[in-house]
């Protein structure tokens, strides 16, 4: 079984097995928060694709998520078009930004990426609360044409509600496993594929990969195009599962939450961008009680993080497993295959 | 004329302002290549620390803008210390002190939060009353401002060019390893270059409250327009900043008469943007050579 197929098999493994949550626990609130725990592994793990395996450290990927979202709202509260086209159009919509994005991005290395992106992030954010003139006038009043401060409500629904009846959450937090388990599945095919190797050769020496005939442009137009896919499906899909839209998806305090996830997980390893989102969201569950020195302990956590642990608890992990076989191998000089 | 003047006088005004925190980002930059995110923090930080000097335990002014500088100093020798220093040496410096600012940043702000409140507080340091010339209505407190601002840029100037601690910043933003082996001691020219970043942004911190108020998240908008101050300029230029701020300022000034004021920092972003996508070393910045 060669690697890649083993990380695809693990991952069914575990989508078969949180497929089980909702028959043994009854609790809404745990079906509902797992549903939120999918939607932000789907971000941070397609935002690992770009800014751990591609090494382009972009902010740009809560746009491209309020893109999807404000899509997905916006096409169903003015047009009244169905949930279930309006996702795919939203997340269409955050891969042309991207690319575009992509573009603007190219020449630029490191922290100027950052600051661009961040820049891009803010107009938009600035152009959507800012707008304070009426598009329409409904009965509940003023509405500009991105909604403004208050953003949308309202706009549709995928569904279930009539479907499952008072169950209505399981149907969603089924849609938010597929979502995930299929980026999932994409990340991993990238990380293990030419494309992932061809990443990790600009990397270490960008001369001899360009030399080899490795076209950064190309590579980077396809990883900021296809990580946008799924964030801006993800963004769609918050919007239709919490029913409101609203220019808090922009909000640093967001970002913060998912860049500590990719960083206490690991960057750039496969596994790192779930297992930090995890565990984020229970330190979030436990940090819950402490209204605003939530802020402190997610600082801390990140501070602690990128300090001590620069490539996150899998990170850690691998290297602990390298050591181990590495003494092993010294103590008894056994002829080793070499495994990648 | 007299509005052209005026526009002139205010973005002279806010320029000065930015001028003065984005030195200290300036500086940090071209001194070890830091992105320093929690520079909004220690500003809001400064803002706050005068008004509780000069408001709180009724200290004279001086002394409370002092205390304030001090201590936000000394916040940034810390990060020096407990943040920078274990990650100088690491392949993704340049990214990964990115990110542990933001968390610095948050927690500083959240400590803000915390101790005052999240009400707007005035800024008991500033100067009442103001000057008519030639048709122009100038506050004392701006021109205050635009004079603690050039005194400060001057004294930063003559610092770095004539003194011997400013030979050693400057060699060691040009080549570190260079720099080392000549007997420069980087770590304390790190921590010195931190330091003098922490008092710049409490000044900048205590001037900008001072036009407007206290709030924790204050210092957010200030830092990204330094970042665009900076980027404009080229990362790590200082006179080149400077020069930018002012531009900025007044641009933001004509901005806001023009076409409004909830539309100016929208187009100041779009204005980064454009110099990035065009001229990704900045306007004054060098072009550097790809290091393999």
């Amino acid at each position: 079984m060669t690697a890649r197929q083993r990380d695809i098999t693990l991952c069914l493994l575990f989508s078969g097995l949180a497929a089980l949550l909702p028959l043994v626990s009854d609790v809404r609130y745990t079906v509902t928060q797992t549903t939120f725990f999918f939607i932000w592994a789907t971000v941070v793990v397609q935002w690992n694709l770009v800014f751990g395996i591609g090494g382009i450290f972009s902010l740009a990927q809560m746009a491209l998520f309020a893109i999807g979202a404000y899509t997905t709202a916006m096409l169903g509260y003015y047009f009244g078009t169905s949930m279930i086209l309006a996702m795919p159009i939203g997340a269409l919509l955050a891969v042309l930004f991207s690319v575009a994005l992509g573009l603007a991005c190219l020449k630029l290395r490191g922290p100027y990426v950052a600051l661009l992106t961040l820049c891009v992030a803010q107009v938009l954010y600035l152009t959507i609360v800012n707008d304070t003139d009426c598009f329409t006038n409904p009965p509940s009043g003023c509405m500009p044409l991105m909604g403004g401060v208050r953003g949308f409500s309202r706009f549709g629904d995928l569904g279930f509600r009539e479907l499952l009846g008072s169950g209505f959450y399981v149907g969603r937090y089924y849609v938010g496993l597929a979502i995930l388990t299929v980026a999932m599945i994409v990340s991993i095919i990238v990380i293990r594929s030419p494309m992932g190797l061809a990443f990790q050769a600009l990397r270490d020496n960008p001369v001899y990969a360009a030399a080899r005939g490795m076209d950064r442009f190309k590579y980077q137009l396809w990883i900021f195009g296809l990580s946008a896919f799924f964030t801006g499906l993800a963004g769609s899909f918050y919007a239709v599962n919490t029913g409101a839209v609203g220019p808090v998806v922009f909000s640093f305090s967001h970002l913060l939450f998912l860049l500590s996830m990719i960083i206490v997980g690991g960057v750039g390893t496969i596994w790192g961008p779930i297992v930090g989102a995890l565990l984020l969201m229970f330190a979030e569950e436990a940090m819950r009680e402490l209204g605003d020195m939530r802020d402190i302990g997610m600082g801390l956590i990140l501070v602690v993080c990128v300090v001590l642990m620069p490539r996150g608890i899998v990170g850690l992990f691998e290297d602990l497993v390298r050591w181990r076989t590495a003494r092993t191998a010294q103590a008894v000089p056994l002829p080793r295959r070499e495994t990648v | 004329m007299d509005t052209i003047l005026q526009i002139l006088a205010s973005g002279l005004t806010l320029g000065a302002m930015y001028a003065i925190s984005t030195a200290g980002l300036a500086l940090v930059f071209g001194a070890m290549n830091m992105l320093n995110m929690s520079h909004g923090a220690i500003l809001a930080l400064g803002g706050y620390l005068s008004y509780f000097a000069v408001g709180g335990m009724g200290l004279p002014a001086p002394v409370g803008v002092v205390f304030a500088v001090l201590v936000c100093a000394a916040v940034g020798v810390l990060i020096y210390q407990i943040v920078a220093r274990p990650m100088l040496r690491s392949a993704n410096f340049e990214t990964r002190i990115f990110i542990a600012t933001i968390g610095v940043g948050v927690i500083l702000e959240s400590i803000i939060l915390e101790t005052f409140g999240p009400q707007p507080k005035p800024q008991p340091v500033s100067m009442p009353g103001s000057l008519t010339l030639a048709g122009v209505h100038l506050p004392y407190q701006n021109l205050m401002i635009l004079g603690i601002a050039m005194l400060l840029m001057a004294a930063l100037g003559f610092a770095l060019q004539k003194t011997r601690i400013g030979r050693a910043i400057r060699a060691t933003a040009q080549n570190r390893d260079a720099a080392q082996l000549m007997g420069v001691p980087i770590g304390y020219v790190y921590a010195l270059v931190l330091a003098i970043s922490g008092g710049l942004a409490a000044v900048s911190g205590i001037t900008i409250s001072s036009l407007s108020s206290l709030l924790p998240n204050m210092g957010a908008d200030p830092m990204l327009k330094a970042f665009i101050i900076c980027v404009v300029a080229g990362l790590g230029s200082l006179p080149g900043s400077v020069m930018a701020a002012l531009f900025i300022g007044v641009l933001e000034a004509i901005v806001q008469y023009v076409f409004g004021v909830r539309f100016s920092f929208a187009l100041l972003l779009i204005l980064v943007i454009i110099v990035l996508i065009g001229r990704p070393q900045g306007v004054f910045g060098r072009v550097q050579g790809v290091r393999l």
